[in-house]
């Protein structure tokens, strides 16, 4: 076991010999055949060679005789808004059903190319998530539809869009219609639905959502009379205890909860400490439990009797039986939520009503609705109930609904019964209002492909009263007809103008001026509605008529989920990345590593680690003993699928779980054959969707995956050594001790400090031992006859010296920030084998490594990048000076004096350094070097639609050079330019890393250590601060905040 | 020898022209710039067409039946000849009015009558042939000539040297030989010539060249200095920053604001050529580009409605009624007659070829300019950063824009030129707040032990300064 206790997996953990080789062979050592694989697209022997060569000089000799011809094109009309070359931001917002994230759109010259989050929004105060980052490439999605299209008797043939109208007019006006859609957050949208129903009576409109909050609606419904989400206020506990919603990651409004929960985490005040404790109860550990300081662990099926057996201990009534580990930790906690009235918050993603009503009575005994969970304002994210799709197949089955209207959404995907579904619908006439293609949408008789959000206008209402708007950053690339304009064309709306230049903006302008939203405060619509339009958000105040608590508990205690005594129990999950497989064509999400397993492009079947409590461990059985990466039968009632394996701490025995939304077959090239499809393994129980099976089993491994794409234990950071008998071992003191007899090794070696964690009621202990830590450190460093002090101090003591801080405590592993990274930086997108290889080019990596208790560990999250060390070790065995310092601190890297040896890569102490193995962006002059990768014909992200994306003021690498985290030199360039143009001091926020804006909770700080009253230098004062291998003396820039958890060690007796 | 007899001939020219320019005798140059400082802006550069005043050409002729000094007077001040009734006064300002000739009681006689030479000069030159401009650029390239001729000679000579030198040493050595008895066989020339050291150290010598030439030839790859592409529209620099001294940024203007400095838009174009419509060099030809460009009817002064769906039989009409009707107007008849038909329809054709090309299929649209500076993808250049903050002189890296009819690329825009530059340029510390945060350099340049802060002094040599 490595030192201070943490490990990131379990061969890290047992120090196995070959996951130690790997750890020590920076580059990844590739089999012959692999190469030759890989070469397989070049195929060229000597003559050919020959051949290049001759061309070669030839091409040059032409190309220096003769000037290729470039154009410079200007505008006929320039727009007033567009200077070429200045980016422009427009406030909109990130919508994808129920999930919302206000944003900004950065376009330059038209194109939208980053999307930031909107600080003005009261919600999420500038914080996005990996979704909302990722949603820019899905506007240039090659699978787009790109016309109307229509059935006819040599398949799908595009139409004009009137023709397209006039067709299916007459389809709507025989028979009864069904208009199947995800939660439609757009009160305007809901207008133009009740326009729609006003034409076509009969139309029924059954809303549903990929991953379902029923019965959490439908119990607020009959406990407070309203069907909402409550706002819930993370950043109002003091306590949270959640069974099994993962607010963090996927629940409802990540962004916003993350963003809450954040600042009762983040220790300010170091002598008086105080945090929220989070206490989770599942099976599997999802990203939101993996940052709880306690997680207890019930099977699946056991999650209603563990939620009726803590409400028996607030609000009275028998206790269900529970396993008895977790019994004992309720009672705890029932203790302690009584100590937190109103000052708590209880919350669960179960899709049982009687569990969910049993949790209002929980927190209504508590007193925490209206303050932790307030029902005023409430939330209007989820809105879908799965009965509706049931009520569909009937009306279907027994022909009473002749149409089916779908609004972009994929019910025979994602729900349980969706080959039902598509049996039944088989004769009805099916209308797809659809982005691109899926299982739902390509078996449509027509479609009618509607817009990005980006090429849209829209509204939003998250939150009653609150209105975000949505507006185009770009016109639509396609034919196509954005879903409420198609309606109300159908509709043949009197209020709608199809001649004018943008019929739906003049609809949605109109709607506002006629009142819309909460105006109040307002002097004129027309105020209110500019302000819409320039911030993009306005925080109204939502009023809801809500009751009192009238929930029936005695009812819900008898009708929570009976736990089953199966063996095995399997979960099903919805990933941070791709959700229930909407994103799952959208090549930055499938490459974003899970932050907990650390998978991607796939999902991974995760078994528990089994613990023989002295030193081996096993994945789920010791008889099985499963390895990272064994292919498995896995059978869950009478379907069996063959799934990779990853062990997973924290899984509780007797419990495995897979993610949902993979095993796409109608998708495009990005998402078809990715992983397994396992929604037709969830079960229903009175209607709603169950995320467990108990039906289920695992054999024996029965294979090994090709491509194991697991980055967990790529590019880590472990400093080994070996033995005399030639044996790795990790190279801390101790270890270093038994195998030559010596401690107090040099110092420099041992005892790395990559990460340190804290119990709050330790933390002045270990602010202690950190500092003797550091100290000692900088004693050895101060140790050197080379005068540092003294070069430092006129070298970066003027002008700027870059900076950043990494609040651990603030990290929650959401991932926003690489991908945010991916965008702004052109960071290029790989693909399955060549992650399985080593080769993921992320500038920006989260580590997640466990500590504690082996069998119910803590987590901690790690964001890391260039630390652009003021004595970089890279810098000095590069042989042509690709990489160099700069006066401001930056570790620079220039690619085109790059000639690839790898020698930096190979001498970075925190491995952040890429190489391009291959021509991943198809930017490489000779088309003899762009080798087809993972069987693509163009690379991911290499079409030219695709390439609209590229940030026009990064570099597009080629092969063989390394690239790595620039701190967003051009954002550091435009800042500095901007204060410059102004003649102004530059401040903290003229240049934000993508990192830092990116982040929902404020973790990331980038600044000006000259800079003394800085943001940065303000977190720099903070004693819980440390430097990752300060030891090794390489100077780094980033500074981490030290991990502090509120672990109650009584709830794990 | 051809080169340099040209340039004895024209160093004579010169020198003999030098005591002409200094005595006040009326000159065609001295009138050309009388002209294009007085006149330009009013007339016609042509002297055949009109603009905002009559075309000048055979000014003289018109008024050959008054005394010379009755065109001075309406040169110098046309209305007080009309108040004061004078016959041609009173004509021209009935064919003109309410145009005003703007006064100009300043120039004198000799300047006048130098500015009569140039129109004369100007209305008689047979196009397209000898420009008084190309003279200067003659001359340069003699210079160059000569230059490079010198060391050829010099060159010759150490030659020469040294091949009677060696003659000299292997006779003496041969001489040596022969006295101290031994025998030695005189290689002969061609012996000598094609002996085995020679030719090593010609083989030599070949590869030492090729190498450096290669290398040179290398590094200049895809540089294009002095790129002077034809555009599609024969905008002139010279007339538009030079005559008329609009300023490059009225046109470039996200020089001061963004990175790129920004070939106008064409309705910048039209903010004066709404009003301008036909030009002083090329008439109608032109400036028709720019109206089927944009969709303006120059014949209504309208914009045209719904332009970009026009079929360009339409476009075709609109343009060539327009330009037919300029010719019409110009020659003073009603109807085309064939040569008339003839020029409508090269205009045209050179007009579509301008406008269109393999993707573009349509006249209307933007105009697809050459590009002259172009760096590679990996350099990140910024004209704010220079312009706004450097306050950098557009001349310093584009040259007298001023005085191009044609623009060519004036500066190499290699690395090294801007390095070199970030080496010498020093920073505007002044008046910009921004640079307070380099304390020491405001001591030390307050103290007095720095005299300047150059751009590489606040890092402008490293390297993601322009890569990243």
């Amino acid at each position: 076991m490595s030192n201070n206790n943490i490990w990131v997996g379990k061969q890290d953990l047992v120090q196995e010999e070959n996951f130690m080789k790997e750890v020590q062979n920076e580059m990844h050592s590739v089999s012959m055949e692999q190469v030759e694989e890989a070469a397989e697209g070049i195929q060229a022997n000597r003559r050919d060679f020959l051949k290049f060569l001759g061309f070669g000089i030839g091409a040059a000799t032409v190309a220096a005789c003769d000037t290729p011809v470039k154009r410079a094109i200007p505008y006929v009309v320039k727009p007033d808004a567009i200077v070429p070359g200045v980016a422009t931001y427009y406030a909109s917002s990130y919508v994808n059903g129920g999930d919302f994230c206000p944003i900004l759109v950065k376009t330059r010259e038209g194109r939208p190319i980053k999307i930031e989050g909107n600080d003005l929004s009261a919600m999420t105060k500038g914080g996005t998530s990996a979704r909302a980052q990722a949603s820019v490439l899905t506007l240039y999605d090659t699978n787009r539809y790109k016309k109307p299209m229509m059935k006819s008797a040599d398949g799908m043939t595009s139409s004009s869009w009137a023709d397209f109208d006039k067709a299916i007019k007459s389809k709507l006006s025989s028979g009864n219609i069904c208009l199947v859609t995800n939660t439609i957050l757009s009160p305007t949208a809901k207008k133009v639905i009740a326009e729609f129903k006003a034409k076509y009576p009969s139309t029924k409109v059954v809303t549903y959502d990929s991953v379902s909050s029923a019965a959490l609606l439908n119990a607020n419904e009959s406990c407070f009379g309203a069907k909402v989400i409550p706002n819930y206020r993370f950043d109002k506990a003091d306590l949270i205890v959640s069974f099994g919603a993962d607010f963090l990651g996927t629940w409802i409004s990540p962004v916003e909860y993350a963003r809450q929960y954040a600042t009762k985490r983040k220790i300010d005040n170091v002598s008086n400490p105080t945090m929220s404790r989070h206490i989770q109860v599942e099976s599997h550990m999802s990203m939101t439990g993996s940052n709880a300081d306690n997680r207890i662990l019930v099977k699946p099926s056991e999650q209603g009797v563990a939620i009726a057996y803590l409400a028996s201990k607030i609000v009275g009534g028998s206790a269900p039986k529970v396993n008895a580990k977790a019994a004992k930790a309720l009672d705890n906690v029932a203790t302690q939520l009584k100590a937190n009235r109103g000052k708590s918050l209880v919350v669960s993603n179960s899709n049982n009503v009687s569990e969910q009503i049993l949790i209002n009575a929980i927190n209504n005994e508590l007193g925490n609705i209206g303050s932790t969970v307030d029902l005023a304002s409430a939330s209007m994210q989820r809105q879908g109930d799965e009965a509706g799709l049931e009520g569909l197949i009937n009306d279907l089955k027994n022909g009473s609904v002749k149409t089916v209207i779908f609004n972009d959404c994929n019910p025979v995907f994602e729900y349980h019964n969706g080959a039902a579904l598509k049996a039944a619908m088989g004769s009805a006439y099916k209308i797809g209002l659809a982005y691109n293609p899926n299982e739902t949408i390509s078996s449509c008789d027509a479609i009618a492909p509607i817009n990005h959000t980006l090429e849209s206008w829209g509204d939003a209402e998250p939150k009653k009263g609150s209105i975000s708007m949505i507006q185009p950053a770009i016109s639509p690339l396609f034919d196509t007809r954005q879903m409420e304009l198609s309606l109300l064309t159908w509709a043949d709306s009197p209020n709608v103008n199809n001649n004018a230049d943008q019929p739906y903006f003049e609809y949605l302008k109109k709607n506002y001026q006629s009142g819309a939203g909460d105006q109040s405060g307002f002097i004129s619509s027309q105020s209110y509605w500019e302000k819409l339009l320039r911030d993009g958000v306005a925080n109204g105040k939502g009023s809801s008529s809500v009751s009192a608590f009238s929930g029936n508990v005695s009812a819900a205690f008898a009708g929570v989920t009976k736990p089953s005594n199966s063996e095995l129990e399997i979960s099903f999950y919805e990933k941070v990345s791709i959700g229930n497989g909407t994103l799952a064509n959208n090549p930055w999400l499938q490459e974003m590593p899970d932050p907990v397993d650390r998978t991607s492009w796939g999902n991974y079947l995760a078994v528990p680690v089994g613990f023989d409590g002295v030193k081996r461990f096993f994945g789920m059985t010791e008889s099985m003993n499963l390895q990272d990466g064994d292919l498995v039968n896995l059978t869950i009632g009478d379907k069996t699928v063959q799934v990779p394996v990853i062990q997973q701490f924290g899984q509780m025995p007797g419990t495995v779980a897979i993610a949902l939304g993979y095993g796409r077959e109608m998708s495009g090239a990005c998402a078809n054959g990715v992983g397994v499809n396992v929604n037709d393994c969830l079960t229903s129980n009175g209607g709603y969707t169950q995320y467990f099976n108990t039906n289920v089993s695992v054999s024996n491994k029965v294979g090994k995956e090709d491509a194991f794409s697991c980055v967990q234990y790529h590019h880590t950071y472990g400093v080994t050594d070996e033995d005399k008998d030639g044996k790795q071992f990790n190279a801390d003191e101790e270890a270093l001790g038994m195998a030559y007899g010596a401690s107090g090794f040099q110092g420099a070696l041992t005892d790395r400090s990559v990460m340190y964690t804290s119990n709050l009621a330790d933390l002045p202990k270990s602010i202690k031992k950190l500092d003797k830590k550091r100290k000692f450190a900088q004693h050895l460093n101060e140790q050197t006859l080379y005068p540092f002090e003294e070069y430092t101090e006129n070298r970066y003591s003027q002008g700027h010296h870059w900076g950043m801080h990494v609040d651990m405590n603030a990290c929650t592993g959401c991932n926003a920030c690489t991908i945010s990274c991916m965008a702004e930086n052109n960071v290029p997108v790989v693909g399955k084998k060549e992650v399985s290889r080593h080769h993921e080019m992320t500038w920006l990596r989260i580590d997640r490594y466990y500590y504690g208790d082996v069998e119910n560990p803590n987590t901690v999250y790690q964001p890391m990048m260039c630390q652009h060390c003021d004595n970089a070790p890279c810098e000095n065995v590069c042989p042509v000076n690709a990489t160099n310092h700069s006066a401001e601190g930056l570790n620079q890297m220039a690619y085109n004096r790059c000639v690839g040896t790898r020698y930096c890569a190979n001498n970075c102490p925190f491995k952040v350094r890429r190489f391009n193995w291959l021509d991943y962006t198809t930017a490489d002059l000779f088309p003899a070097n762009q080798v087809p990768i993972n069987g693509e014909e163009v690379p991911y992200g290499a079409d030219n639609l695709t390439r609209m994306v590229l940030n026009p003021d990064v570099t597009v690498r080629v092969r063989g050079v390394i690239e790595k985290c620039s701190f967003c030199v051009q954002r550091i360039q435009e800042g500095k330019l901007r204060a410059k143009v102004e003649g102004r001091r530059l401040v903290d926020k003229d240049v934000r890393t993508a990192c830092q804006t990116a982040c929902p909770t404020g973790a990331i700080t980038f600044g000006d250590l000259n800079n003394k009253n800085g943001e940065l230098n303000e977190k720099l004062d903070s004693p819980l601060n440390y430097i990752a291998l300060e030891e090794v003396n390489v100077k780094s820039a980033v500074t981490y905040g030290m991990r502090v958890n509120n672990r109650d060690t009584s709830l794990d007796a | 020898m051809i080169n340099s007899r040209l340039f004895f001939k024209l160093s004579f020219l010169i020198l003999f022209s030098i005591p002409l320019l200094l005595t006040a005798e009326p000159t065609v140059d001295v009138g050309k710039t009388v002209f294009k400082n007085y006149c330009a802006s009013c007339h016609a550069k042509d002297m055949k067409s009109k603009l905002t005043g009559p075309a000048l050409g055979g000014v003289e002729e018109r008024w050959a039946d008054y005394p010379r000094q009755d065109l001075y007077d309406w040169i110098r001040n046309s209305q007080k000849m009309i108040q004061a009734g004078h016959p041609k006064a009173v004509e021209l300002w009935n064919e003109w009015k309410p145009t005003v000739m703007t006064a100009w009681p300043n120039l004198t006689d000799e300047e006048i009558e130098s500015v009569m030479l140039y129109i004369d000069a100007q209305a008689n030159k047979v196009p397209e042939t000898l420009s008084v401009a190309s003279g200067g650029g003659d001359v340069d390239s003699t210079e160059n000539g000569f230059g490079n001729w010198i060391y050829w000679v010099l060159l010759g000579i150490l030659g020469f040297l040294a091949l009677i030198l060696t003659r000299i040493v292997g006779n003496l050595n041969h001489i040596a030989t022969v006295k101290e008895g031994g025998f030695a066989e005189r290689k002969t020339l061609v012996e000598t010539l094609t002996s085995k050291s020679v030719v090593s150290f010609l083989i030599f010598a070949a590869v030492i060249l090729g190498g450096y030439l290669t290398v040179t030839k290398a590094v200049n790859l895809g540089r294009q200095q002095a790129y002077a592409p034809e555009q599609p529209i024969k905008f002139s620099h010279e007339t538009h920053a030079g005559l008329h001294k609009i300023d490059c940024q009225y046109c470039h203007d996200g020089a001061r604001r963004s990175k790129h400095a920004v070939i106008p838009a064409t309705n910048t174009c039209m903010n004066c050529h709404k009003a301008i419509k036909v030009g002083s060099e090329y008439g109608t030809a032109e400036l028709t580009k720019i109206y089927a460009s944009i969709g303006y009817d120059p014949s209504t002064d309208k914009y045209i409605e719904d332009y970009e769906s026009l079929s360009q039989d339409e476009v075709e009409s609109i343009y060539t009624k327009w330009i037919g009707d300029n010719i019409k107007a110009e020659k003073g008849i009603d109807s085309l007659d064939q040569t008339g038909l003839e020029m409508v329809q090269e205009q045209w054709t050179d007009l579509v070829s301008s406008l269109t090309n393999e993707q573009k299929k349509k006249v209307q649209g933007p105009i697809e300019w050459e590009r002259i500076h172009n760096l590679p993808d990996h350099v990140y250049f910024n004209h704010s950063q220079h312009v706004t903050v450097g306050k950098v002189e557009c001349e310093a890296c584009h040259g007298k824009v001023e005085e191009m009819a044609v623009v060519e690329q004036h500066a190499p825009l290699s690395m090294g030129w801007c390095i070199n530059c970030h080496r010498q340029t020093e920073v505007q510390f002044e008046g910009n707040e921004y640079y307070d945060s380099y304390e020491n350099y405001h001591e030390q340049l307050a103290n007095g032990d720095r005299d300047k802060v150059t751009v590489e002094d606040i890092g402008g040599l490293e390297c993601q300064k322009c890569h990243y």
